[in-house]
């Protein structure tokens, strides 16, 4: 949970250091954010680009340098139970907004996941084979599960930022 | 003529109007708990029929019990080696097919003696402890004096210890099923060879392990309990528990007309590449013994297809040239005994051998083979 403060500070900084829109073309932070990682480098892109985003399928998805990594959410983790197994795709793989691209084994059941956005696949933590439990521990950092590409960049606009996938736990939980 | 189908397919009760699809049909009887019986025993049939219904079927406010039971066959879960969990040759020479489920948990055995029941809910309201307290509950109700309970594993025990259920579940994006198994009155001499693996000691593996138990039939406790009175006590009891109310509606998974897209579902369940191919990565350490010779056999075998291949065979029995050759042949090709023995045939027949190395190279085949 203190990763996800960090990163709301660096992406309030970073849109600070943008130049000005007219307001026409008035853009929420969140969009500036997403358009900035693939359109332009910025100094502070080295180590927290995009803040996360959040899928009502508990999922989340953080850009870097076009490079799209995905995991699964806290809430997601502690509904779960513990994990003994992850089904995850092969590098290559593509895979269209929705699309199943795999499932979490757990004593609870085999849940399926689904893809937060449209691209090809390039990465799957490995590490995931002979320790499937990452995804409770380190849910947002060491049990990230598959990185992809971005093909519809705009399909991030979408998705939740942290304080509105906040609000939407808390709606579900009650 | 959807019509006339429907009246073949189904048995239903009060009118029958012209529907679409069984979506349709539940969505317009209005109620919201439904019991539902397959009419076929085929194993991928039946899966295919859980699958349409979770995907097709709106489950938020609605909750379906489907009752079924199959021909003999093994089903592995989701993320499980069958190569590890059964005995593939015993199956084959008995006519057992496999099947892979998309739900995770264990291997089973299933046969007419076996009673599956799969509760459908919207995610909301999956409760696993709540759909076994229906069977237990069913069940005493039936023989007051039977001693059946849940455990913390989703299992039910006969007398503290016998397995006679195990419990496996799938969470999709809105929905939910659990199913479970019930022994009623299976051929456990079977059950217990078949879910025997062979080679389980040449694998080594990060799949999802079964946790073998002692099994029981309810029937070896008491002779007149019969699947059929069982299956319309947890019929019964399952419309008590939810407040239900409506008979038990007989499906047959083989109509495409009311379930668009079924057929091509029970042919998917059965391509070697979903039973096989999903196998976790494994790699296979052997010591085969040939004509007195001690063969080292190490193979890798990702999504079912053999990835890495190699031999340790004394140079003066087979040249390593031809070992290589051998191993050559193996890779990259499905890690099925049919499918070795036919590239293992063509190799020889483009390369010129002795008779006596064709025959030592036959028998070496054979002795591969044995471990798929």
């Amino acid at each position: 949970m203190a990763m996800c403060t960090i990163l709301r500070c660096a992406s309030v900084s970073l849109t600070s250091s943008l130049p000005r829109l007219s307001n026409r073309n008035a853009l929420t932070p969140a969009r500036l954010l997403a358009r900035t990682c693939y359109k332009r480098a910025l100094s502070t892109t080295t180590r927290f680009c995009a803040a996360l985003k959040f899928t009502d399928k508990h999922e989340w998805v953080r850009v870097d340098s076009g490079v799209a990594t995905v995991g699964i959410s806290n809430f997601a983790q502690e509904a779960l139970g513990d994990v003994v197994y992850c089904g995850l795709p092969e590098v290559g793989t593509k895979l269209a907004q929705s699309d199943e691209f795999g499932a979490l084994e757990s004593v609870k059941a085999a849940s399926e996941l689904y893809s937060p956005l449209t691209g090809e696949v390039t990465d799957v933590n490995d590490a995931l084979a002979d320790n499937p439990g990452l995804v409770n521990k380190s849910c947002y950092k060491d049990g990230w599960l598959i990185k992809m590409t971005v093909s519809i960049p705009e399909e991030l606009d979408g998705l939740m930022n942290e304080a509105a996938y906040e609000r939407y736990i808390k709606s579900i939980e009650d | 003529m959807i019509l006339r189908l429907l009246n073949r397919a189904c048995v239903l009760s009060g009118s029958v109007r012209l529907k679409s699809t069984l979506s349709t049909f539940f969505d317009e009887m209005g109620k919201s708990g439904i019991i539902l019986k397959s009419a076929t025993t085929g194993i991928f049939e039946n899966l295919a029929l859980e699958d349409w219904i979770h995907d097709h079927v709106d489950l938020q406010n609605r909750s379906m019990l489907l009752l079924w039971r199959n021909s003999p066959a093994v089903v592995i879960g989701r993320h499980q080696n069958p190569w590890q969990e059964c005995n593939l040759p015993l199956m084959r020479r008995l006519g057992i097919p496999l099947a892979r489920r998309r739900s995770g948990g264990g291997t089973v055995f299933h046969d007419f003696g076996n009673i599956n029941m799969t509760f459908f809910t919207s995610k909301k309201k999956y409760d696993r402890h709540r759909n076994l307290k229906v069977i237990t509950s069913a069940l005493k109700a039936l023989r007051p004096d039977l001693e059946v309970a849940a455990t913390d594993r989703f299992d039910i025990l006969l007398n503290s210890h016998y397995k006679i259920s195990g419990t496996a579940a799938k969470l999709g994006r809105t929905s939910a099923y659990h199913h479970c198994t019930l022994l009623c009155s299976v051929d456990r001499s079977v059950l217990s060879s078949v879910l025997k693996s062979n080679t389980s000691e040449v694998i080594k593996s990060n799949a999802t392990p079964s946790v073998p138990s002692p099994v029981r039939n309810l029937l070896d406790v008491d002779p007149t309990l019969d699947s059929d009175t069982i299956m319309n006590a947890i019929a019964s009891q399952y419309s008590n528990e939810f407040g239900f109310d409506g008979p038990v509606i007989t499906v047959d998974p083989t109509h495409e007309a009311l379930m668009p897209g079924i057929h091509k579902m029970a042919q998917d369940l059965q391509m070697w590449e979903w039973i096989y191919g999903r196998t976790p990565k494994f790699s296979v350490c052997s010591s085969l013994v040939v004509d007195d010779v001690t063969v080292k056999l190490d193979m890798d075998i990702k999504n079912g297809a053999v990835e890495q291949c190699a031999m340790e065979i004394p140079e003066d029995w087979l040249p390593s040239e031809m070992v290589n050759e051998f191993t050559s042949a193996l890779n990259g090709s499905k890690y099925c005994p049919n499918e070795a023995a036919v590239l293992v045939a063509a190799f020889t027949r483009t390369v010129s051998v002795t008779a006596d190395v064709a025959e030592k190279i036959h028998r070496l085949c054979a002795g591969v083979v044995s471990v798929m």
